[in-house]
């Protein structure tokens, strides 16, 4: 009896301590240091809009680069981000008029079925298009316009030739670096130029140019001079190499399988102009103007075919053996490093204006090329292959909310050196990746 | 019957020493010090200077609780482990008093944990629940050589089950991810054996040597839950493991100041650099799901142990104890499964008779363990905090 009122005395004693027991969280000291950030502006094209799975839709836009930010800007004293929404149920629309792309099954013409990128509904949500969601009293943050060129960039009327900015210009006679000034933010971030270099490459170089070093300089210039003369603080971004995104890494070069049959019919019909091919892995052929008399070759290792190529033509009706790919689905080692040594000009360009301008500089080419090789984050593994690699959306080009987590990251990092800030960077596990059915 | 063990929190850096109440109240030292049944765990040479036949069954409920908190981010994760739950059963019999034999046998719990995160934690790619129990069980003969020296060797049987279980970075439409739980028995065997010398009146030296153990799994249950589209990747069925429980060598010295008042200190050296590689071997692999080798790299280390025992009365012992022990996990290694670090523990114990034939010992311990690290397989970056609070009991019958 004495005893168990000891045992009783201990234990609850016990109980205590272990209530007690719990570690506490250590307090970290975030700020904005030099920073205001009451009024955010993200001013950039399709990759700033939220744009992911090829369209603009709700869950895109919130996880778009801007919200992501803005909400980490919360935790430092940052004001509200308004963005022009999409409903909660629009299943998005794209140029094309597309629906967003989601994970289904797929049969292709030799009758076999395999997880593929299919279209939401069978055509996009064009209502949003008639929707005009400005109001002066809740001034946008997300300036991020789907197609926006640099060229458009003071355009007046530009909501005549695109319906993104159509959904949320304040009057017909806008442009988008006006709109976006007209709340004069206390801080911006500028990501442009991707768009014009990813029309060229998805093109397969086709009918299209490049923006020369000096074009582009001329189109940034007087961007980032009239948004620095409203707002002194900012951050821009660099541009990524396109050519290493998935849209032209998923169909090898070489990936014309061939038995003796095929390889036979193909010799016959090629080894006369010199082309010849043997059974197993074939490098595709394709037009090429400057390739001999006959303006056909194979392909070498670093050409890229673009995914938006028929596979249904290629597997069941010769294309690219028989029938050559036609230029706009190839690009050739000459375009893949028109590419490459163009962006780093660009980025050559970018750098000198923010040392100029005394802003935040966001080495984003960097972040595509360390996703291109491999990032490892609280034990989830991104790589760059299609579907499968975590970090980009279904497009193969922009990056889903988990891809613009980690992006987001890197311009906080960007601006927490430049601006002596402390904002927490944001955890991407609880950003999705890809959604399986 | 589910008695589930402690925490593997304390089997980093060193031993679970939840293995004797008395001993648990002294820092955990006690090698030298024939102080009772668990002796046969301590060092079974010294159980042949124990004076008289005795079971000892001792429990020692223990609270952990570990704070992860991000390096990067705003994220935290906090542990919901359920209560540890080490114990031992000791028994030890001689003829009489003039027997030079002791036997006994111990059953008892040296390595074994749960440790559960909460849910959605931002580790959960890397673990989101580990439960190890293992019992080891140990028939023990020891022999007084004279009366100045002991000798005892056990041979053990270990038994136990393991349990792993992570999230996989793969979602269905409503979010949920994938998880994988690896579950399988697994078992080993091992030797305890110990030397004690009284090398005066006043002061024992001990030597005691427990082997490793390898807990084998040989046909453990892989299950996958994910989403339906995937269920070919990750094919649920078989997998074989191992992990290496590590011999121990500790040298242990005791000094009688008085009557009232012993020392006991013990030193072990932990031979944790067998635990190198946690490998997983699938019966069946596909490009989702390959055998994983993940590296752990464990160093061996040293631990040191410090108690007193003092009679206050003829019924009454007190006890003091602090230890120190050096963590085998290096830097880059540490993982949400053992956020282990050098520590120090705090204990203190209690000991009352009850007649000829009874005796109630308590003890409590504490401590409190930090550690910063990046871990180089997941990146996941952070620092861990846990608090580990252990009291106990143990009633023993003597005859």
């Amino acid at each position: 009896m004495k005893t168990n009122f000891k045992k009783i005395a201990f234990f609850s004693v016990a109980a205590l301590l272990v209530a007690a027991c719990k570690p506490k969280e250590s307090k970290t000291d975030y700020t904005a240091g030099d920073l205001n950030l009451s009024n955010f502006v993200a001013i950039g094209g399709t990759s700033t809009s939220g744009y992911m799975g090829d369209a603009l839709y709700r869950e895109g836009q919130e996880n778009s680069l801007g919200a992501i930010l803005a909400k980490q800007f919360e935790i430092v004293g940052g004001g509200l981000f308004n963005q022009p929404f999409v409903a909660e149920n629009s299943v998005g629309i794209n140029t094309d008029n597309l629906a967003q792309l989601i994970l289904g099954f797929k049969t292709d013409c030799l009758n076999v079925t395999s997880l593929s990128p299919v279209r939401k509904a069978s055509s996009g949500d064009a209502s949003i298009f008639s929707d005009n969601l400005y109001d002066a009293t809740k001034p946008f943050g997300n300036y991020g316009i789907p197609g926006f060129y640099m060229a458009y960039a003071f355009s007046p009327a530009y909501s005549s030739q695109n319906n993104f900015f159509k959904r949320m210009a304040s009057s017909t006679s806008a442009s988008v670096i006006g709109d976006a000034l007209n709340s004069t933010p206390t801080f911006f971030s500028l990501y442009v130029g991707l768009d014009e270099v990813m029309t060229y490459a998805k093109a397969g170089g086709k009918n299209t140019t490049l923006l020369t070093e000096s074009q582009f300089q001329a189109l940034y210039s007087p961007i980032i001079d009239q948004v620095t003369s409203v707002s002194n603080q900012g951050i821009v971004s660099t541009l990524p190499d396109v050519t290493k995104m998935p849209y032209f890494n998923t169909i090898p070069y070489d990936g014309l399988n061939l038995d003796e049959a095929n390889a036979a019919s193909l010799n016959a019909i090629y080894n006369p102009i010199g082309l010849s091919f043997v059974v197993g892995k074939n490098a595709f052929v394709i037009q090429d103007p400057s390739a001999g008399t006959f303006g056909v070759r194979q392909m070498v290792p670093g050409e890229k075919i673009v995914l938006s190529v028929p596979l249904d033509s290629v597997k069941c009706n010769k294309m690219g053996s028989v029938f050559p790919f036609r230029d706009e689905f190839v690009l050739t080692l000459d375009e893949v490093n028109s590419i490459k040594n163009n962006t780093e000009l660009y980025n050559n360009y970018i750098t000198a204006k923010a040392a100029e301008k005394n802003i935040a500089l966001v080495e984003t080419d960097d972040f595509y090329a360390s996703l291109t090789s491999g990032i490892v984050f609280n034990g989830i593994g991104l790589n760059p292959n299609f579907v499968s690699g975590g970090a980009y959306s279904l497009d193969g080009i922009n990056l889903n909310p988990r891809g613009n987590a980690l992006l987001a990251n890197e311009f906080i990092k960007a601006i927490n050196a430049k601006y002596k800030s402390n904002i927490p960077t944001v955890d991407a596990t609880l950003f999705r990746g890809v959604i399986f059915p | 019957m589910t008695f589930l063990a402690g925490n593997f929190l304390f089997s980093q850096g060193f031993q679970v020493n939840f293995q004797g109440q008395k001993q648990q109240g002294m820092g955990g030292a006690g090698n030298a010090l024939p102080l009772d049944a668990a002796s046969v765990f301590f060092n079974p040479g010294s159980v042949s200077f124990l004076k008289e036949n005795s079971v000892n069954i001792g429990f020692t409920p223990t609270f952990a609780n570990t704070l992860f908190e991000d390096a990067n981010t705003t994220s935290i994760g906090r542990t919901n482990s359920p209560m540890g739950t080490p114990f031992s059963v000791y028994a030890v019999y001689r003829k009489n008093e003039e027997s030079k034999f002791f036997y006994g046998v111990g059953i008892y719990t040296p390595f074994g944990s749960t440790i559960q995160y909460e849910d959605a934690w931002t580790g959960r790619f890397a673990l989101t629940k580990l439960q190890l129990k293992s019992i080891f069980i140990q028939p023990t003969v020891s022999y007084k050589l004279n009366e100045k020296i002991g000798i005892g060797a056990g041979f053990v049987y270990t038994i136990g089950n393991v349990n792993l279980q992570k999230d996989i970075p793969v979602q269905d439409a409503d979010g949920t991810y994938g998880h994988a739980e690896l579950d399988g028995k697994a078992s080993g065997f091992g030797y305890n054996v110990g030397f004690l010398v009284q090398a005066t009146e006043k002061l024992n030296i001990g030597l005691s040597y427990r082997s490793k153990v390898n807990m084998e799994v040989a046909e453990g249950t892989a299950t996958f839950t994910v989403p339906s589209s995937l269920t070919a990747n990750f094919p649920s069925g078989t997998f074989s493991s191992a992990l290496p429980l590590p011999q121990v060598a500790t040298l242990g010295l005791a000094y009688k100041l008085n009557d009232k008042l012993a020392f006991a200190l013990d030193v072990n050296y932990v031979g944790w650099k067998a635990y190198d590689t946690l490998a997983f071997d699938y019966a069946q692999n596909t490009t989702s799901l390959i055998d994983t080798k993940s590296a752990r790299n464990y160093k061996n280390t040293l631990a040191f142990r410090f108690g007193a025992n003092y009679a206050l009365t003829e019924k009454f012992d007190a006890r003091l104890g602090l230890a120190y022990g050096l963590t085998p996990v290096q830097n880059g290694y540490v993982t949400p499964e053992t956020p282990d670090a050098n520590r120090f523990n705090y204990t203190a114990g209690l000991g009352y008779k009850i007649g000829d034939h009874f005796q109630l010992d308590a003890s409590v311990f504490f401590t409190h363990l930090k550690r910063t690290d990046t871990n180089l397989e997941t990146n996941l970056s952070g620092t861990f905090t846990t608090n580990v609070l252990a009291p106990g009991l143990a009633i023993i019958y003597k005859f």
